[in-house]
């Protein structure tokens, strides 16, 4: 895919414009990372496609092969990969807990001792998730703002 | 908890528990029987006992990440089973016959002992790391908020 850059005034909108013969999964791809760069994700439920702010996003899930994302009330599933995500995502202030779950850490309300060195994070909207002993390490270093060594 | 990071945590374990019992072996020897000798076979004691002690940490593992309450569950079934273990090498494990009902009783005490104060100490451990967990993370937000 050959790409061009045309520079714009600051009087016109910025646009990002795809040409192509039809909607690949490369083409998805790259779509979904341009949302996610705008804080913008795709979800799907019941079949029907959705936006959504990435501010709202309370936590991501993998559950057999499936990631979901979930808002303070709704759960849709994308067809992004959680690795991908995880890097999308790490500059909106989410981190991975678990080795299948990404939160937001602008969703927490407290954190509190689960047992064997893990932590449970009590979100705002009363949700617990466990946020197990590998990564504690890292929560402690992004809440104080070093870089994790993973 | 993947298996080969629980085999790693169980390894190394073992060999935390096998250092303990000689440091302890030592010590209290020295101040309870400081005149008693001992043949090879009591290089084995420090081996055996750390292996019936970690064993049970089996019931901990699970590929699915635990609820606080499974895990609670799984500690009590881990202590039941350190129990019968220490109980069994105690009452099996050796030719000497010096051992009473009263014994056995403040063995498994003091195991129960030990579990339980090991436990909480681990628990004000994560209760302190999760108090300054919070204190960072309000101050993170604060920070961050749009």
């Amino acid at each position: 895919m050959e790409i061009k850059i045309f520079k714009v005034g600051k009087d016109q909108p910025e646009e990002a414009w795809i040409r192509c013969h039809e909607m690949t999964e490369e083409v998805r791809e790259i779509v979904a990372f341009v949302k996610t760069r705008q804080g913008q994700l795709t979800g799907i439920q019941e079949g029907k496609q959705f936006e959504i702010a990435v501010t709202d996003l309370a936590y991501v899930e993998a559950v057999d092969n499936k990631v979901f994302l979930y808002t303070q009330k709704q759960v849709y599933e994308t067809k992004q990969k959680l690795y991908e995500l995880e890097e999308l995502l790490r500059e909106k202030y989410f981190l991975r807990v678990s080795k299948s779950m990404l939160l937001n850490l602008m969703k927490i309300g407290s954190i509190k001792p689960a047992m064997n060195g893990r932590m449970l994070a009590v979100l705002k909207s009363e949700e617990e998730i466990i946020i197990t002993r590998k990564y504690v390490a890292d929560l402690k270093k992004a809440l104080r703002g070093e870089t994790s060594d993973r | 908890m993947r298996g080969k990071d629980f085999w790693m945590d169980f390894v190394r374990t073992y060999f935390m528990i096998v250092t303990l019992i000689t440091l302890v072996m030592c010590v209290v020897g020295q101040v309870v029987m400081p005149d008693q000798t001992f043949g090879y076979k009591a290089f084995t004691a420090p081996l055996i006992y750390a292996l019936v002690g970690t064993v049970p940490n089996i019931v901990l593992y699970s590929k699915h990440e635990l609820k606080v309450k499974e895990l609670l569950v799984r500690k009590v079934l881990q202590l039941i089973l350190i129990e019968a273990g220490v109980l069994f090498v105690a009452l099996y494990g050796t030719s000497d016959d010096w051992w009473d009902s009263s014994f056995l009783l403040i063995l498994a005490g003091s195991v129960l002992v030990v579990y339980v104060v090991g436990t909480l100490i681990a628990w004000i451990g994560d209760l302190m790391s999760a108090k300054s967990l919070t204190r960072d993370l309000l101050e993170f937000q604060r920070a961050n908020e749009a």
